[in-house]
């Protein structure tokens, strides 16, 4: 009961404030049903493999197909169900490396300091320099096989240095405060004066940034497979694109094409939304408009 | 100024290192090796053994480090498995049209989106604003080859009134005539591209002009007397601008990815294609190549960009 005081007490304004923010609600909503369809595919739509009937070719969508068939013969409704879940997996993957390789490096470099920040934000600095997909793409074509979780990882180690810099300059902010000082003054240990006080006060503006890794990672997974290199057993909206490139059926099948980008589309935009929603309800100043 | 280029250049050759350090360990600790992939598992051991050593393949990792270094301050870049040429020759072919493509992106999204932001943060919370705020990030979330499809079937096949792809139609040579064709195969890899980083500048200009205009030195000039349309496009956008021309230089990374899939999508012969190309056909040395390529001209318009700021806004130098 305590916990749900200090909770409320703690977030009240925030939650209020996310509330009142229409694109936030509205990304928050997307994501939701996002992750319902990945968790429910199997209830939504048949899986489908292999090659469909021949008579079924690049059906128009229909009430039987809902979103039309590919090249093979295949229910692309069912495909673009089925690639919401490995599109959340993804995200999902990329986020957690993203976390367990940006938040470390952005807690050293911003507690203390010299030379690991020197060291820390220069290799980030680089990171954040260097043409990130070309090289993904490299790293994704030498890979012996592409499984779904192997394009997750590669692009999760490399989705890591925004992750950095904004754990830095938080826990700079935070290292500035008193209570760290008296903390310090206290003679407190340092490794628990930094996952007790520093991370958990540091860590919210990094929850912002979460959210525009998992759509940026889906970008980069999309890419990835359109170019060919995906899972070759998953499904990805990418992969249907690549199908749909490959079958030369763009010009003559427009929903072949379109289904798939319209959930790319509306993946990204939702995660957007909801963190436009979560920054400008942590940071008033913009929001009151 | 002549030491902050320096110190710039000193940490661009830096990060080019070390970029091109990680490149080559990451790529030789991955578990299929170059020579594995392009080996016939039907080959014999001997001519493994061969093929090894004429690629350098069975030194110990550091030595083929070393000469990966030496050949590469000799501008060798190895020779391409399939075409069975050398990369650098093969990638200069095709790096002045990436650099066509990008610098161009970069220069319309810059002139195109500062100022959209600078008025649409000016006009915070009207309907302008809204629509440009939905537009861009909407442009974010666009999924580059769907865009470049969708634009090529409306203009270049339904319409016709645009090229269906390449840069230049084969055999017009010279002047004008090659300018304006030139220029007219540019145009949707351009509106693809601009699409999507456009968002970027705006929403970024858009958020710094709103922090701007709370500031003291607006309020004085209001209260002198200036017109708001002098306040805004002399005194707010002025500093307004800083915050976002300083990541343009980190936007130009990102627009690469871009390019790769719009090259690919448009047939435009860049370096793009090239590794979409290469990446079909397993020739491990060119996407290697076009990798250390690609980031070096990041870097070089990063330095470039950098500079610039600081030319425009001297407080940068002393950061």
């Amino acid at each position: 009961m305590e916990n749900i005081t200090t909770f409320k007490q703690r977030w009240g304004k925030e939650i209020k404030a996310f509330l009142n923010h229409r694109l936030g609600v509205i990304g928050l909503a997307g994501v939701v049903i996002l992750v319902l369809i990945a968790i429910f595919a199997p209830l939504i739509a048949e899986p489908v493999s292999g090659y469909g009937a021949y008579e079924d070719k690049l059906l128009p969508p229909s009430s039987e197909h809902l979103f039309g068939t590919d090249d093979m013969g295949l229910d692309l409704f069912s495909q673009v169900i089925w690639g919401t879940r490995s599109s959340i997996k993804v995200g999902i993957i990329a986020v957690l490396l993203a976390l367990v390789i940006g938040v470390p490096v952005g807690l050293l470099a911003g507690y203390f300091g010299r030379i690991f920040d020197t060291i820390g934000m220069g290799i980030t600095d680089i990171f954040l320099t260097i043409p990130m997909l070309p090289l993904i793409i490299v790293i994704a074509a030498i890979a012996e096989s592409n499984s779904i979780n192997t394009v997750a990882f590669i692009i999760g180690i490399f989705s890591w240095p925004d992750i950095a810099r904004i754990t830095r300059s938080s826990t700079m902010k935070v290292c500035g405060m008193q209570y760290i000082e008296a903390a310090r003054s206290l003679g407190i240990k340092t490794s628990k004066i930094i996952f007790k006080h520093v991370l958990l006060n540091a860590s919210t503006p990094v929850f912002t940034n979460l959210t525009i890794v998992m759509a940026s990672s889906i970008v980069s997974e999309s890419s990835i497979s359109f170019l060919g290199l995906g899972d070759p057993l998953a499904h990805s909206w990418g992969k249907i694109l690549h199908n749909a490139y490959q079958s030369g059926a763009f010009g003559t099948a427009w929903w072949y094409s379109l289904f798939p980008s319209l959930a790319i589309i509306f993946f990204v935009i939702s995660f957007n939304f909801l963190s436009m929603g979560i920054r400008d309800a942590l940071n008033p100043k913009v929001s009151r408009e | 100024m002549g030491r902050y280029v320096l110190k710039r250049l000193y940490k661009g050759l830096i990060t080019f290192f070390i970029t091109i350090t990680l490149t080559f360990f990451i790529l030789r600790l991955m578990p299929a090796d170059p020579a594995t992939l392009l080996m016939d598992p039907r080959m014999s051991e001997a001519h493994r053994q061969q093929m090894l050593q004429e690629f350098g393949l069975d030194k110990p990792l550091i030595v083929q480090y070393f000469s990966f270094l030496k050949n590469l301050l000799k501008g060798e870049l190895g020779i391409s498995f399939m075409q069975k040429r050398p990369v650098m020759d093969i990638i200069a072919e095709k790096l002045p049209w990436t650099l066509l493509l990008m610098i161009t992106t970069q220069v319309t999204t810059m002139l195109i989106g500062i100022p959209l932001g600078i008025y649409s943060g000016y006009k915070r919370g009207t309907l302008f604003d809204q629509i440009v705020n939905a537009v861009a990030i909407f442009g974010i979330s666009i999924f580059v080859p769907w865009l470049g499809f969708t634009l090529l079937y409306i203009f270049g096949y339904n319409l016709a009134i645009l090229p269906v792809g390449g840069a230049y139609t084969p055999g017009i040579e010279g002047g004008l005539k090659y300018f304006l064709d030139v220029g007219k195969h540019l145009i949707l890899p351009l509106i693809t591209l601009m699409a999507i980083y456009l968002a970027n500048y705006v929403l970024y200009t858009r958020g710094s002009v709103i922090d701007v205009m709370s500031e003291d030195y607006i309020r004085t000039a209001r209260s002198k007397g200036m017109k708001e349309r002098r306040v805004l496009w002399k005194h707010a956008s002025k500093n307004a601008m800083v915050p976002t021309v300083t990541t343009a230089g980190l936007m130009i990374g990102r627009m690469v990815g871009g390019a790769v899939l719009t090259e690919t999508v448009f047939a435009y012969p860049g370096v793009g294609r090239m590794i979409y190309q290469a990446v079909s056909q397993q020739d491990f040395p060119i996407l290697q190549g076009a990798f250390i390529i690609l980031a070096l001209s990041v870097i070089i318009m990063n330095i470039v960009t950098d500079v610039l700021c600081a030319y425009l806004d001297p407080r940068i130098k002393l950061n």
